[in-house]
């Protein structure tokens, strides 16, 4: 029995590709979340001028690194994205992989920090900074890690010359979650 | 214009990016963004970190994500949640952000601060800042204000035992107003209490310690300010 196309994936009222579609509309519950996240933030940490002392003791240069991990990661998530336009699946799933190590890096990075900080004492339970904290990294975190593990589905499709539209969708969300860390990351590390 | 003549379904590839440029400036804006503050200067700072934040974020949404060459409706869909994510945001703020207002005032958050600065005096940072922190403390300081904020919540801000979360209490903190109470207290062990806790003496453990709050000379302001509720002391 062959399997029909279901039908909301072949029609597009808005002239754009479904999926695509899709992916926006998840990006745009996404803002929703991290911006009432980091918004909740913002608002205590100005309402509490004590936070300055907790805040002073993220690592910055950890954050740093994290971040140009993150730049580089999208820029090989575009440049998969790119192959997969000329038709390339192979090129694209080899950019897919570097992405794919480039978020294993940030992951081992971020357990590294997490676990100096915890055995410090600096537990999520300390204080209100602290418990902000690791809910805004680990949220994002999160992320890393599905966008992760859904490239590995796609980089093994496109390396077979599969469904290589999928490269720029998860390309998408992968630059969503760069964009939130540009964000995370003077308000977590920069501003003491 | 020539995108909606030949709307494909499938690349858009007919734009030009280069996306090593790209990079190459994202790396540069971070640069600045990391070294910028370093400086020190406030308004470096919040121009280096958060404005530059703000241009490498619509560097990756237009180039990367190419959302300026997407269809309207995406941007629109995308507009709408920021909107109303800063209307969420704006509408709690004045809440969230002060801690008092005509008619009302956050007692746990004025705590929270003043039990924050306290133990930044305390223990915190560098000596510079420290001493800083600590003449900021010491000159702010008063025993009636810190009572007000810190234990009033159970004792009444008249030191009647009638705090907001006093009557919820087993056993509910005495009234320091009844002649009664200090018919067997004095000042010793008033102090004792607000250093150690209740507990210290045999009593309930909530009426917790305060004494890392407080420098030994807070102490004996808020331990005088205490006896004051003593109508005996007229
Ligand atoms: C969480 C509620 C709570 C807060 C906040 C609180 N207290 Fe108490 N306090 C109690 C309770 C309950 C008792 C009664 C304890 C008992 O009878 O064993 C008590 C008892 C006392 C006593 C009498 C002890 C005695 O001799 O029996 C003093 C004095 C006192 N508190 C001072 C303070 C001061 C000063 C502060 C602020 C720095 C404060 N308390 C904050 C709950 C609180």
């Amino acid at each position: 029995m062959a399997h029909a196309r279901p039908i909301a994936t072949t029609r597009s009222a808005t002239g754009i590709p479904t999926p695509r579609l899709a992916v926006w509309w998840i990006l745009a519950s996404e803002v929703v979340i991290f911006g009432g996240l980091l918004g909740a933030y913002l608002m205590h940490r100005l309402g509490h001028p004590e936070w300055a002392e907790a805040a002073s003791h993220t690592q910055t240069w950890i954050g740093a690194l994290n971040t140009f991990v993150l730049l580089t990661s999208s820029f090989t998530a575009v440049l998969a994205h790119q192959a997969a336009e000329k038709g390339n699946g192979k090129q694209a799933a080899k950019f897919l992989g570097f992405t794919i190590i480039g978020a294993l890096l940030f992951l081992v990075i971020k357990s590294y920090e997490w676990t100096t900080e915890i055995l410090a004492g600096y537990t999520i339970t300390a204080n209100n900074f602290w418990s902000f904290y690791y809910t805004a990294a680990g949220l994002h975190a999160l992320h890393v890690i599905a966008g992760a593990i859904i490239m590995g589905f796609v980089a093994v499709d496109a390396f077979r010359g599969r469904e290589l539209h999928r490269v720029e969708i998860i390309g998408i969300y992968w630059h969503f979650v760069d964009v939130v860390w540009i964000f995370l990351f003077p308000l977590l590390y920069i501003a003491k | 214009m020539s995108e909606n003549i030949h709307h494909d379904d499938h690349g858009h590839d007919d734009h030009h990016v280069n996306y090593t440029k790209i990079y190459l400036t994202l790396l540069v804006l971070f640069v600045i963004s990391v070294l910028g503050p370093e400086l020190g200067i406030r308004w470096v700072t919040l121009i280096t970190a958060f404005g530059i934040a703000i241009v490498k974020a619509r560097l990756v949404v237009n180039n990367f994500m190419h959302l300026a060459w997407e269809k309207r409706i995406v941007k629109w869909v995308l507009a709408t949640s920021l909107i109303l994510m800063f209307l969420m945001v704006a509408g709690v703020a004045p809440d969230v952000m002060n801690h008092e207002g005509n008619n009302w005032e956050n007692v746990a958050a004025k705590a929270e601060v003043e039990r924050g600065l306290a133990y930044m005096a305390g223990y915190g940072g560098e000596e510079e800042e420290e001493g800083e922190a600590e003449v900021v403390v010491a000159a702010g300081f008063n025993a009636e204000v810190s009572f007000g904020q810190i234990c009033a919540t159970c004792h009444g801000a008249g030191g009647a035992g009638d705090g907001v979360a006093g009557a919820a209490l087993d056993p509910p903190p005495a009234s320091f107003t009844d002649p009664a109470f200090w018919e067997t207290r004095d000042r010793e062990r008033i102090k004792t209490v607000i250093r150690d806790g209740a507990a210290a003496v045999g009593g309930s453990a909530l009426m917790a310690p305060w004494g890392a709050l407080y420098t030994e000379e807070q102490l004996d302001q808020v331990t005088d300010y205490v006896m004051s509720f003593n109508p005996g002391n007229e």
